[in-house]
Order: C-alpha cells, then structure tokens, then sequence
C-alpha cells in the first residue's frame, strides 16, 4: 500500500494501530471471500466470470512489475500473454509435452526472447518506449496470422484440456479459479520481495528520476532489463493459463492492443506504486468489462465504456483507488508528521507552489525551466 | 520482376509514401508543440474517412467536397482537445499520461464508429473509382494519385503555413524554445492548441484521401497506427522532414516487398525498420539527443 507513512521513532499511536487492524481485517475478508467465491457463485456462468477476473488480476499484476517499478507504460504486454498461450499451445500440440510443464516452458522461453526486446524497447523512454511496445503486438498479430503452419492462421489453435474428459466444466471453472489465485498470490510476493529490496530500491529511482539514478551509480540498464524479464515471465504464465483454460487461442483476441490497455487501465486505476492496487483494479475493471460485454455485446459500445473510463482515471485519478483512499485517511491522522510518499514531480509541484506563496508571484517561466530540467 | 511492374510497385510506393508523409507530419506537429503522442491521430483519419463517404453517402456528392466541413471541424477539435484536455495533465508526467488519454480518445471513436455505422466494411464508389492512367506500362489508379495529390497540397500548405507566415513562426518559435517564445510574447498555451487544431486538420485531409480507395471499417487505425507510429520513431521524434524522408523511403520499400512477399509480411517492414532503428539510433536518424527521453 502507498501511503503506509512511518510514524518515526515515538512509536505506533491509536490511530496507526485501528489503520493498521482495519487492514488486516479488511485483507482477511478479501481473502476468504476470494477462496470461498466458487462455493458461493450461483452458476458456472458467474464462475467463468470469476476465473476471467482472476486471470486479469495476474496480468495487472505482472504488469506492474514494469509499469509500477520503473513508471514505463507499455501498451503491449499482450505480446507476452499471447506468446505465453501459443507457446504453451504448441508444446502440447507439437511437442507433446505435459500441460503444466509446457505451461512453464513457454513462461521461460517467453522470458529468453524478452530479452532481445526489451535489449532494444528499453533503449528509448516514455513515449517511444509506448511505440514499440505497441508495434511489438502489431508484429506478432501479423506474424500469427501469417505463419498458419505453425499457428493456424486466422482459424487459431485448439488447446487440449489439461485435465481429462470427465472433470465437468464447472469443477473445471472451480479449478483454473484456484490455479489463477496462487498464480496472482506468487506474483504478488515476488513484487513485494522486490519492493523491499535494494534492486527494487534502484527501480523505484529510475522511475522517479532516471539520469539522477545513473548518476548515482544504479545500473539503470541492467536492473531495467532484468524487470522487464521478469514481468514478461509472469505475464506469459497468465496467458498460458488462461489458454489452458479457455481451449482455443485467436490471434485477434491474443495479440490484442486491447488486452495490453486492460493490464494498464486496472494497475493505474487500482494504483501501480501499492502492491494490491492492480488487483482492485483488476475486479473493478474486469466486472465491468463482464458486465459491458454481456449489456451491449453485439455493438462496440464496450470500447466506449472503456475509452471513458480510462479517460477519467488518467484525468483525475492518475495514482489510482488505493492511493486516493490511503490520502483520505491521513486526512483524518492527528497531527500529520508523517512522511508521505510523493513522486518527484508532486515534490516539484509542491515546492513551486510554496515558492509562488513565498513571492507572491506565479511566473510561467519558472514552471517551463523546470520542465526543460527534466 | 519486370521492368513495368517495378515502375508501377516505385510509382505506388512514392504514392502511399505522399499520404504516410502528410498524417506522420501531423503526429510530429503535436509531439513538437506538447510533447504528446497521439495514439488517436488514426482514429481521427478513420473517422474522417467515415464522414466522407456519410457525406458521398446522403448527398451523393463527391466525397472530397466533405474537407470543406471536416478540416474546420477537426481543427476545432484538435484545438478544443489541446486545451480541455492535454493542457491539465500533471508536467511531470505528460508524456506518459497523454499517450494513455488519447489511446482513451482512439477507443472511444472506433467504439462510436461501431456503435452508429456498424462494423461493416464500408467502401466509397465513385464515377473514376475504376479508371487508371498508363504511364510507360504502369497502371496507376486515378484514386490514388488524387490522395497523393491531396497529401501533396496539404503539405505544401503546412509548409508555406509554417514558413510564411507570422503565426507559422510562432509555432515553430514555440516548438523550438518555448520559454524564449514565451518571453516574445507569443501566447504559447494559445499556439500549442493551434498547433494541435493544425495536426488534427492533416488527420482529415489524410482520412479523405483514404476514403478514395479502401475499405474502411471502425478498427481500421490499429492498421495505420503502427506503420505511422514507426515513421516518427525513425524519422526522429519533432522532426518535420526527418518523418517525411522516413515515410517515402518506407512507403516505397513496403510497396517493392508487396510483389514478392504479399501485403502482409511486406507490412513488417516498418516494424524491422523500427527495431533495427532502435538499436543503431535510438533518437531516430533526424532527431536531437532530447528525443531518445521521450
């Protein structure tokens, strides 16, 4: 969680404490409401609907690792996803491997190839660093609809079932629910061993301030790279999950822009610095992409509904849910002595604004050097 | 492949080249005067296309008499949108947040384009839709020297815009050194959103021209985004002739490498080009040291 402030050396006060106990009991809920959702889910629609979700809160999740470490946006994780289901597909298929180990063999060989990619996509910032993020998804759509050999073209491929005929479908729902939470919760504690290491450390400063890190001697390149594998492992595991649960693989739906602006609009909206902020957004998001797609399925309202809601979160919420509420109950915190985390840029904010007070004066100029500054 | 057939293939090449050149010049227009990248600009040309064949549609009048509604129009969206929009997004995270936002304004409009016209592919007949010139063996269709005309007119008027005249100087006083042009006296917030209106002007231009001889349909600009997206990248972020160079050498390559690979993998292309660009000038061959940062 972002704005978990230390309170210094005097000590917890009350207040801390029923924070912190809220949530604990708050987490506690979430994770026996979680565990117990295929007991509790009325049909096997709804289910599917929970393995869906659960699917996005891995790819948010593996998502993050770049986007809320190093503050690089990629649009196209899909990529990864996507290799992740044809790769899995495949060593079923042509391999004849064992599900589970083809599952974990396209996970790794995913991350071999994001090396090469993120050698080239991490050598550019911001922006073009979006552009080649996203021409990465445009070339692998081309490429699996082109190569029909290997991929079955625009017919796609048929993903064996990994268990044997005579597990119904929803104790296969009730299944692939608990194998993407586990994969959701593995992912979650590799993020936080991270966050709390000094790797993780280094990240967080390229994020904030990419030449003041390399001028302090973080080897930005390295630990760059070596994030950007991680997240695309994690992110292939949760699309050959997915394939091996849902059966069939499109290139359309795999190698989607789509799929990669979902993983980015539930990390921002749940909030990309907090651990738990991309799977609240991935509930948040995932239901109500459930909900448009089964309302207006047949038109392509569901883009507007998504476009809009991305919108907003970028204008007004761009820290995300779990942020906002964390601000929210410092502003109820007796006397705030607390350090709040604060990026670079609200800092910069923060200090002009001061500034501007001090003289009383609001010099357009001041704002375009700083920029320049940057 | 023969001699003919090579003429046609450069020919149609420098063609699409002339229409890749005028919507890239748009895309680098904004990054210069706000440092966005607008993923929408594909969205606006498809959307463009839309209203032009609408406009042939229910008039049955040509489609490229609809420019006369659409330019004016897309400049005041684009300006409205610089100054409603783009213009409250936190400095310090700009580039990032405005590429979200627009990709946000790209989904909205291929939704709303499914959404009224359906998603049935949509094609412009014209009396000259058929007809082609001969020229020393090569057939060019009428269509597309039209568009080519079109971007040609287009970018010549951006040019002279740009060049002539005083609000084309404080554009370019804008993109080169805000600050300093601030300190002119040139409203640079008000510029910025001309700016925009400018880029998002081209987008109708260019969406027209379109219009002319493909099929459109609403996810149409995922097709035209990436290839345009890799010209700025190549051409150098910011940089005008840098985008226009990048756009005729990459359009003539894709069109010689349609002959024997086919239309898809000659798209890839552009994508090859991008990486391999990447990795020996990540600023792109005619931008500054600045545009590696964004």
């Amino acid at each position: 969680m972002a704005a978990a402030p230390s309170t210094g050396g005097a000590g917890r006060s009350g207040f801390d404490k029923a924070v912190l106990g809220a949530r604990a009991v708050a987490l506690l809920a979430a994770a026996v409401l979680v565990l117990a959702f295929p007991q509790l889910a009325p049909d096997a629609f709804i289910l599917s609907v929970g393995v869906v979700i659960a699917s996005y809160a891995a790819l948010a999740v593996s998502w993050n690792f770049v986007g809320g470490f190093t503050g690089y946006i990629s649009l196209g994780h899909a990529a990864y996803s996507g290799m992740g289901g044809y790769g899995t597909a495949l060593l079923i298929l042509e391999a004849g491997w064992n599900p589970w180990l083809s599952l974990v063999g396209a996970a790794l060989a995913v991350a071999v190839l994001a090396v090469p990619i993120g050698i080239a996509s991490l050598r550019v910032r911001g922006a073009s660093f979006v552009i080649v993020s996203i021409a990465l998804v445009l070339i692998l759509l081309l490429v699996s609809q082109s190569w029909a050999s290997l991929t079955g073209g625009s017919n796609g491929l048929r993903v064996p079932r990994p268990f044997g005929q005579d597990v119904l479908r929803p104790e296969q729902h009730e299944r692939f629910f608990y194998l993407h939470v586990g994969l959701v919760v593995i992912a979650l504690a590799v993020w936080w061993a991270i966050d709390r290491s000094r790797f993780g450390t280094g990240l967080k400063a390229i994020r904030e301030d990419e030449d003041k890190a390399q001028a302090l001697g973080v080897p930005t390149f390295n630990y760059k790279l070596a994030v950007f594998i991680i997240s695309a492992f994690f992110t292939a595991l949760a699309g050959g999950m997915y394939a091996l649960w849902f059966g069939s693989l499109d290139p359309i739906f795999q190698f989607s822009i789509l799929v990669g602006s979902y993983m980015v609009l539930m990390s921002l909206l749940g909030g990309i610095r907090s651990l738990l902020g991309p799977v609240v957004g991935a509930v948040i998001v995932g239901y109500a992409l459930e909900f448009f797609k089964a309302q207006y399925g047949d038109t392509q309202f569901h883009l507007v509904a998504l476009g809009l809601l991305l919108a907003l979160v970028v204008l007004f919420m761009p820290d995300g849910v779990l942020p906002a509420l964390g601000s929210l109950v410092n502003r109820f915190r007796p006397q705030a002595t607390s350090i709040r985390e604060m990026t670079a840029g609200e800092l910069l904010e923060h200090n002009r604004a001061l500034e501007n007070d001090r003289d009383g004066t609001t010099d357009p100029a001041d704002r375009e050097i700083e920029e320049v500054g940057r | 492949m023969s001699g003919s057939l090579l003429l046609q293939s450069i020919i149609l090449g420098l063609l699409l080249g002339g229409l890749y050149a005028l919507l890239a010049a748009g895309l680098t227009l904004y990054f210069g005067v706000m440092r966005v990248v607008m993923i929408a600009h594909s969205a606006f040309l498809v959307l463009a296309a839309y209203l032009a064949w609408y406009f042939q549609r229910e008039t049955g009048l040509d489609p490229l008499l609809s420019l006369l509604v659409t330019v004016p129009l897309f400049f005041v969206v684009g300006f409205t949108m610089q100054r409603l929009l783009l213009a409250r997004l936190r400095p310090a995270t700009l580039t990032m947040m405005s590429v979200l936002l627009t990709f946000a304004i790209a989904l909205t409009i291929e939704g709303l384009l499914g959404y009224f016209f359906s998603g049935t592919q949509r094609r412009i007949q014209l009396d000259y839709s058929g007809s082609s010139i001969e020229f020393f063996g090569a057939n060019i269709a009428v269509v597309k020297m039209i568009a080519f005309a079109l971007a040609a007119v287009a970018l010549l008027g951006l040019w002279a815009l740009m060049k002539l005249t005083r609000f084309g100087q404080a554009l370019r006083a804008t993109i080169q050194h805000p600050e300093a042009a601030r300190l002119l006296g040139i409203n640079t917030d008000r510029i910025a959103g001309f700016g925009f209106g400018l880029g998002l002007a081209t987008a109708a231009i260019g969406g027209t021209a379109l219009s002319l001889d493909s099929t459109i349909y609403p996810s149409l600009h995922w097709h035209w985004i990436g290839p345009l997206m890799a010209i700025i990248v190549i051409g150098g972020l910011g940089s005008i002739p840098g985008a226009a160079i990048a756009a005729m050498v990459l359009g003539v390559s894709q069109s010689l490498l349609q002959v024997p690979l086919g239309t898809t993998w000659a798209q890839t292309v552009f994508y090859i080009a991008l990486f391999a660009t990447l990795m020996v000038r990540p600023q792109g061959f005619f931008g500054g040291r600045l545009a590696q940062r964004f």
